[in-house]
């Protein structure tokens, strides 16, 4: 049945390459969204998950590529390996910056590097069946994790309401960068997942996994981040705050993160369905950051 | 059917205890129950982006201008180490550090005008004017000062910059020469200072007035074992090279890549895990070759900043032209796709 199965918009595809970008710190302030640190910190976790995570997709999609036998999603798969390696290096600038503004996030970070490295790791396997497996419910789980990725993406690629509030600029360029990435690349793990697997029983069961773990290790995040801020006397946060924040459009609104949980469920469903590409491309046309990296490549 | 009031209480009594041994397990640390991966990996970078501030601009000589560069935290370096300058072309170029390597608000560089160069000097002579906020990258060492019974510095011109920290860090005492050669007296950076350093240490060598160098007369006498750090120009290096006694070890700095039809030459490539051998031409890359017998290779960005087609190396000796790895990653490894060999020869573990 024609409706059951994914249906990829053909119009939104992009040939995918890494841009050589890099951001620098000195100028951004602990609380880059001014005077509204729970938005900030809230944001800030992906400085936490994503250098270890995107690490890690990396580290997975290198053993995946000998399974691929279509030459146009090998081309993809490879532009996304280096795209990420770029997100990863990115975020994981903005670390020592904030440890230098006293906000140290080690603990947390060497947590996270377990989660990845070891948890989810190369497990001892014996090769054959098991090893297969636990790649292919990796390749699963990036693959759900980039729903979430390219929702964020298009999220704050519109989020005009960060730019009214005085956000940082180069923070705002960091994560739109990034962002538009996403956006432009969101149809490659999916397309990967179902080119080597593609169940809809894994789909459903990878998908839990990863959400579980996305709004643990978040939540975990803010409140670290909250309780560690040096300026902070009252480190409270509560559900009621994110939900707020939702509605003023500094946050992604709870409503909209509720309604893309049944999208990416649906039989019928491919990223490409959802976002906007052009968006996405219009905004590194006028990005500094990939600007810079594009007169670097130039050079 | 109704529980008995015991069982009740038992049950939260019990509850209440747990909640209490949690709440105080989670105070004692707040991010328990997951493990840290020791030592941690984020929270590393290789390398920030430093935005610095050009402060002086000088001329120290003919052609040749000082920068001062100034920052905050700067990380410290060793001698022999340089900068990456992305200039407001958005090329990027490396330039020797000649200041004070404990100095951590400041940097020092010096260039030379190369007219017929590549224009990276002509925008740091005419763009970098004071005032300029400008990014760096770095320090980076590949050239580094290693312990020796002797040293024989051999600089042309601008080639001093390097060797210039390392004269100030070696300790009394140690035996040392240095050979320093250029076009003519006033083209010659630090003079000043070089003769103070070295007193009858040093050869002035300018090429107007004295032609030029006896580097066979420098080399004689020279015990086994003696570091030569060559810094110059591709005439010098190659002179340097071929006068060099046997039982000396050359480090050599270039200003420019390797000659070559773009600085590459052809060399041997085995990669040994899988028992093949390849030939990677003059203009090709060791990527292209890897890929033509290892179809699933890793790579991505082909430009030498992604970091995925790392590969490790067993043996020769690499010539480094990525802008991601750091020092002691380049002992052991390379990135494959703008990467080539030193030598006629590289071996990887794949």
């Amino acid at each position: 049945m024609s409706n059951t199965q994914p249906r990829p918009v053909e119009s939104e595809r992009i040939a995918l390459k890494a841009r050589n970008v890099s951001f620098s710190w000195e100028d951004t302030p602990l609380h880059w969204v001014p005077g509204d640190p729970f938005t900030t910190h809230t944001i800030n976790v992906l400085h936490l998950l994503l250098p270890a995570g995107e690490r890690w997709f990396v580290h997975v999609y290198k053993q995946v590529l000998p399974l691929i036998r279509d030459d146009r999603l090998r081309a993809d798969v490879v532009g996304f390996i280096g795209q990420e390696a770029m997100h990863s290096q990115a975020h994981d600038e903005v670390l020592p910056h904030l440890r230098d503004q006293g906000l140290d996030p080690t603990p947390y970070t060497a947590q996270v590097d377990w989660f990845f490295e070891k948890l989810l790791g190369d497990r001892t396997l014996p090769p054959g069946r098991a090893r297969r497996w636990w790649l292919l419910e990796r390749v699963a789980l990036i693959a759900a994790i980039e729903h979430y990725t390219a929702f964020l993406g298009d999220w704050v690629l519109g989020a005009s309401e960060l730019d009214r509030r005085g956000a940082d600029p180069t923070m705002l360029d960091l994560l739109r960068w990034h962002g538009a990435e996403e956006v432009e690349h969101r149809s490659v793990a999916f397309d990967l997942f179902q080119h080597v697997d593609g169940g809809y029983r894994r789909r459903v069961r990878t998908w839990a996994t990863a959400f579980s773990a996305l709004v643990f290790l978040w939540q975990r995040g803010i409140r670290f981040f909250l309780e560690n801020d040096p300026t902070l006397t009252d480190p409270k946060a509560s559900f009621k705050d994110f939900y707020l924040r939702g509605r003023q459009g500094t946050l992604p609104a709870t409503g909209d993160m509720l309604r893309s949980i049944p999208r990416y469920l649906g039989r019928g469903y491919h990223p490409s369905q959802d976002c906007s590409t052009a968006q996405a491309v219009a905004y590194l046309a006028g990005s500094p950051a990939a600007l810079a990296a594009q007169k670097r490549e130039a050079a | 059917m109704i529980p008995k009031p015991r069982t009740v209480a038992l049950v939260a009594g019990a509850a209440l205890l747990t909640r209490r041994a949690l709440r105080r397990r989670v105070r004692r640390s707040p991010l328990w129950p997951l493990p840290a991966l020791d030592p941690p990996i984020s929270g590393r970078p290789r390398s920030r982006a430093l935005k610095l501030l050009v402060t002086a601009h000088e001329t120290i000589a003919d052609g040749v201008v000082r920068l001062r560069l100034e920052g905050t935290g700067l990380p410290r370096w060793e001698p022999g180490a340089h900068l990456d300058l992305v200039l407001p072309s958005g090329l990027v170029r490396q330039y020797s550090l000649c200041g004070d390597p404990e100095d951590t608000s400041a940097y020092t560089i010096a260039t030379r005008l190369v007219a017929d160069g590549r224009g990276g000097s002509r925008e740091v002579h005419e763009r970098l004017a004071e005032g300029t906020e400008l990014e760096v990258r770095g320090p980076r060492n590949r050239f580094p000062l290693v312990d020796a019974p002797a040293y024989v510095f051999v600089a042309g011109g601008i080639g001093i910059t390097p060797v210039l920290p390392m004269l100030r860090a070696l300790p009394d005492g140690t035996e040392w020469r240095l050979l320093y050669g250029g076009r003519t007296r006033a083209s010659m950076p630090f003079l000043d200072e070089v003769r103070a350093l070295a007193g009858d240490r040093l050869t002035l060598v300018a090429e107007d007035e004295d032609g030029r160098p006896d580097l066979a007369g420098l080399f004689a006498g020279t015990a086994p074992g003696t570091a030569v750090y060559c810094c110059g120009p591709e005439g010098l290096t190659a002179a340097v090279e071929k006068a060099l006694p046997g039982d000396a070890r050359l480090h050599l700095e270039r200003f420019a890549p390797r000659a070559g039809a773009d600085g590459s030459a052809e060399f041997e490539l085995e990669l040994r895990r899988s028992g093949r051998t390849l030939t990677v031409p003059a203009g090709s890359t060791a990527l292209a070759a890897v890929r033509g017998a290892l179809p699933d290779t890793a790579y991505s960005c082909e430009q030498g900043f992604c970091g995925t087609c790392r590969q490790r190396v067993l043996e020769g000796e690499v010539d480094h032209r990525d802008e991601l790895l750091t020092d002691a990653e380049r002992r052991d490894s390379m990135l494959i796709c703008v990467s080539r060999a030193r030598g006629d020869r590289l071996v990887l573990d794949m």
